[in-house]
């Protein structure tokens, strides 16, 4: 029973010119005590479609279709809510205490005032109705879970650095225990030693507490280490999705074999990196038929005429293409 | 080419600043128009606050002067004042903010310092005193007055704008082009600030027009001219206010307001027009 | 074989407030030949010195000890006619596609004015030809681009640009200052390929610096590990991934993700790493020494000196 359900959800941007149609029917569902993967590149519409989970949606973008269902019951009795139709009040409680979200640098968004421990102590107690002294005793404990010493508590930001900073975030947003965490681009302005130390405190803190983690970017590297399952974004819509051991051994869709095969490895030996060809579409004037086919080498007339729909290829493995490569 | 490109607020600021000086240029004719040539400022007996009448647009003040005229006189020494004072302000800003902003390290430091220095010291006070005690204030005199207390402004927004661009990555490229210094201040960082030069100019002469205007409003203005401040200081000294005269105390207030909105607007239009970004 | 480039010894110290000082970059040497293009990858976190060492190439930042020689020339002491010599042939990309366009200006400018400068076209029609080949050269169609502003553009349009500038250019050298690191990974494999291309070509040689070991891998060549602002291993790039020596190059090398999902290092190794946080500046002794496993006394004292691993392999380490 999944926890969301994320159901043709559209998000637009109104602009001057026109309208930038940057989630455009996305439907995918988390489940309990799983780390999803978004992928895709810059453009794709990952940010937008995670700002309309946390429902952070402000103009000039706005929701033009589609719902995010939301089960927070407990013990298998299922408590439904459409997150677009609640209140903001109500959407208030269920941030930091059933899904919490990391944005995109977050660590630059630390009050460089404000000591750890006072940060840290607004969101607990602005969430919760734990008095200041119940707080204090527990934050020890949450730095302990990303790896960080008691001391940092009674530092200030700048006294930290990257991967730290963004560790005391991680923290924090897994404070109050929530049911499932997004974060967008946790570790793209460290250096590859703080992602490292970044990236294993969040996988072993969401799996030590079962909270689900949907994480967006556009490191394939990172989502072949970190996820069970992988979504790939292009152009507002998912073109494939599955188990991301499956989806890295056969990848279906063109687009993802062309970002899979742009990354170069160690193990690769050297071969010459294929890429993708041509440009990023804009999203005001999306491709018709399958929004891929002016890059794509299989291309035919009837991927320019209309949209594929997802076929589930292998158990849980769903593309949209009409040429897939399906190895056997 | 730049493709022609005009902001709507740019054309209206444009067409309110610009009559406001045709006014000013004119006056001398649109004097003889309204009251055949003379002088504006001749006090007399005969037709003491007259409504506003086809013969007096906006009727006569309580030495039977033409409002319409007076306020024509008053508003070319306004400006003379606040033109004078803007060009000085904002030369010595270029200037000082210029070299502070360019050349840095110990230059800059004391550049900053007697900038900062300026800017602390409480101004109206010090124009109060100044005003009071020089006997003759003449249109120059009065420029240069004001003009010690507002080039502060203008010189550290010029100089932050300077530093700000001298770091930008396409002057580095401009560099790796073999360009020399001279080329880059011309070409690379003069584009980008002249908006904010033109923007500093327009608000100088504002702003120092509204500090003349304040000074006159309580009688230490220029002696023996007429400007926009004296004039709302006669109306309210001679009572038009209570009398509810309208002719003789809005018509200076309205002229004031025109020429302040009528350079933000274009302040505005301006900034549009150099930060493609912002363009509707 | 002619030294195309040479940088000898290269030292650069920032003074701070309170009388301390930062050594961003400490005695670094390295050369590039003329006849022999090849590649030669600064790998380096930030913090490390690379940018520091980019501008001081570039003739951007003298530096505080040691020199730049061009053909033999040192670069801050050239005439008019020698400077633009050095600068038609010594050339860069740069990280941030935004900040190095001049917003007053559209981005055709930005091709039209090295042709000027350097005098590579005699007549604008001449250059017109040359701007729209080179602009299709590294993928963009001429009419997407040109007459177009900046901020119109999005990043990797903007830095293909700046590879279309160089197409024009064709230097000898090309100072790649973290290239790829804010565009697309579609586009960051073209970028690469482009790179292999001028040398295999062209016969381009270039200084690419990155925080990536594997974009150096791919280009081959050699590479210089930097660590706060100190060269503590070098070498022939597959050679030093193969055979590491050095404690930090093994954990540059360790921290890298492999793309198979098979092969998960994350649990494994999180621990094993001992990742320490380590703010501080470098001071005597090793600059690795307070985050080194293997650490021991003399590593805090002394400075280790090069020792030769083999013929393309050297390390600077007392373990």
């Amino acid at each position: 029973m999944e926890i969301v359900r994320i159901e043709d959800l559209k998000i637009y941007y109104k602009l001057i010119d026109g309208v930038a149609k940057a989630v455009d029917g996305v439907s995918i569902k988390v489940y309990p005590n799983e780390i999803l993967g978004i992928a895709g590149e810059s453009g794709s519409g990952k940010t937008t479609m995670v700002n309309g989970l946390v429902r952070l949606v402000k103009p000039p973008a706005y929701i033009a279709g589609g719902s995010i269902t939301v089960n927070y019951g407990e013990n298998g009795i299922p408590k439904e809510v459409n997150l677009l139709r609640i209140s903001e009040n109500e959407m208030r409680n269920l941030r930091w205490s059933f899904i919490s979200y990391i944005p995109q640098a977050s660590m630059n968004s630390l009050n460089p005032l404000l000591r750890v421990k006072d940060q840290m102590m607004d969101v607990i107690r602005e969430r919760s109705n734990k008095s200041k002294e119940e707080a204090l005793t527990l934050l020890p404990e949450l730095l302990k879970r990303v790896n960080l010493s008691p001391q940092v508590l009674d530092m200030y930001p700048h006294e930290l650095s990257g991967g730290m900073k963004q560790r005391t975030i991680i923290a924090m947003a897994l404070a109050l225990s929530p049911k499932i965490v997004i974060a967008d681009e946790p570790t793209t302005a460290l250096d590859v030693v703080s992602q490292l130390s970044v990236l294993s405190t969040l996988y072993d803190v969401c799996r030590k507490s079962k909270t689900s983690l949907v994480l967006i970017t556009h490191d394939m590297a990172v989502h072949a280490q970190l996820t069970d399952r992988v979504a790939i974004m292009y152009a507002g819509k998912i073109v494939e999705v599955g188990r991301t051991a499956d989806v890295f051994k056969s990848p279906i869709h063109p687009y993802t074999k062309g970002l899979i095969a742009s990354i170069p490895t160690i193990e690769n030996g050297g071969k010459r990196l294929e890429g993708i060809s041509g440009i990023a579409p804009s999203p005001k004037n999306w491709p018709t038929g399958c929004r891929f086919h002016p890059r794509c080498p299989k291309a035919t007339d009837k991927c320019r005429g209309a949209e594929p729909s997802m076929v589930e290829y292998e158990e849980g493995h769903f593309v949209a293409c009409f040429h897939p490569e399906v190895k056997k | 080419m730049k493709k022609a490109y005009v902001d709507r607020n740019l054309i209206a600021g444009s067409i309110i600043i610009a009559f406001i000086i045709f006014l000013a240029v004119f006056q001398p004719w649109l004097n003889k128009l309204i009251i055949g040539g003379h002088n504006p400022m001749t006090a007399s007996f005969f037709g003491r606050y007259e409504p506003p009448s086809l013969k007096h647009l906006l009727g006569t003040d309580y030495v039977c002067r033409d409002v319409l005229a007076l306020l024509l006189l008053g508003l070319k020494s306004s400006l003379l004042v606040g033109v004078v004072a803007g060009t000085l302000s904002t030369l010595m800003g270029i200037i000082v903010g210029f070299i502070a902003g360019y050349k840095g390290g110990i230059v800059d430091s004391i550049l900053i310092g007697t900038t900062d220095t300026f800017l602390v010291i409480p101004s109206f006070p010090i124009l109060l005193t100044l005003s009071a005690y020089v006997k003759k204030l003449d249109v120059f005199s009065m420029g240069v007055i004001l003009m010690i207390f507002s080039w502060p402004f203008s010189a550290r927004v010029i100089r932050s704008r300077v530093m700000s661009f001298k770091n930008a990555g396409y002057i580095e490229l401009a560099k790796l082009n073999n360009m020399s210094d001279l080329e880059i201040i011309f070409l690379e960082i003069l584009p980008n600030i002249v908006p904010f030069l033109g923007v500093g100019f327009g608000q100088s002469v504002v702003a120092s027009m509204l500090a003349a205007t304040g000074l006159e409003v309580i009688g230490l203005g220029l002696s023996g001219v007429i400007t926009l401040g004296t004039m709302i200081n006669n109306a309210i000294g001679t009572g038009a206010l209570s009398m509810g005269q309208w002719n003789i105390v809005f018509p200076p207030i309205i002229v004031l307001m025109m020429v302040f909105i009528g350079v933000q607007l274009i302040n505005m239009g301006l900034e549009s027009t150099f930060n493609p970004r912002l363009r509707r | 074989m002619t030294i195309l480039l040479e940088a000898k010894d290269i030292t650069k110290i920032f003074p701070l407030d309170k009388g301390r000082k930062l050594k961003a970059v400490d005695k670094v040497s390295f050369s590039f030949s003329k006849e022999n293009a090849k590649i030669l990858s600064l790998v380096g976190e930030s913090g490390s010195g690379k940018t520091t060492i980019a501008r001081m190439i570039l003739g951007l930042l003298p530096p505080t000890e040691g020199n730049v020689y061009f053909l033999g020339e040192d670069i801050y002491l050239m005439n008019e006619r020698e400077k633009k010599e050095y600068r038609r042939h010594v050339q860069a990309v740069f990280q941030d596609p935004y900040g190095i366009y001049n917003p007053f200006y559209r981005v055709d400018r930005a091709l039209e004015l090295p042709i000027k400068k350097f005098k590579l076209g005699s007549s604008k029609s001449e250059a017109r030809d040359m701007i729209e080949r080179a602009l299709e050269a590294v993928g963009l169609r001429p009419r997407d681009v040109m007459g177009k502003y900046p901020h119109q553009l999005s990043g990797g349009e903007r830095q293909r640009i700046m590879l279309a500038r160089l197409y024009l250019l064709k230097p000898q050298l090309i100072v790649a200052d973290e290239p790829i690191s804010m565009i697309d990974a579609a586009l960051r494999a073209l970028f690469l390929n482009i790179l292999l291309d001028f040398k295999n070509n062209y016969g381009i040689s270039c200084l690419f610096i990155t925080h990536d070991l594997s974009s150096a891998y791919y280009l081959g060549g050699e590479v210089i590990v930097l660590y706060k602002g100190k060269a503590v291993e070098k070498g022939e790039v597959a050679e030093v991934l193969r055979n590491p020596r050095h404690p930090y190059t093994n954990l540059l090398i360790k921290a890298l993700l492999p793309t198979d999902p098979s092969k998960k290092i994350l649990t494994s190794l999180g621990a094993e790493i001992g990742l320490k946080d380590d703010n501080s500046m470098a001071g005597e002794g090793c600059p690795f020494a307070g985050r080194c496993p293997k650490a021991s006394d003399i590593c805090n004292k002394e400075v280790p000196l090069p020792v030769k691993i083999n013929e393309n392999h050297e390390v600077r380490c007392f373990h």
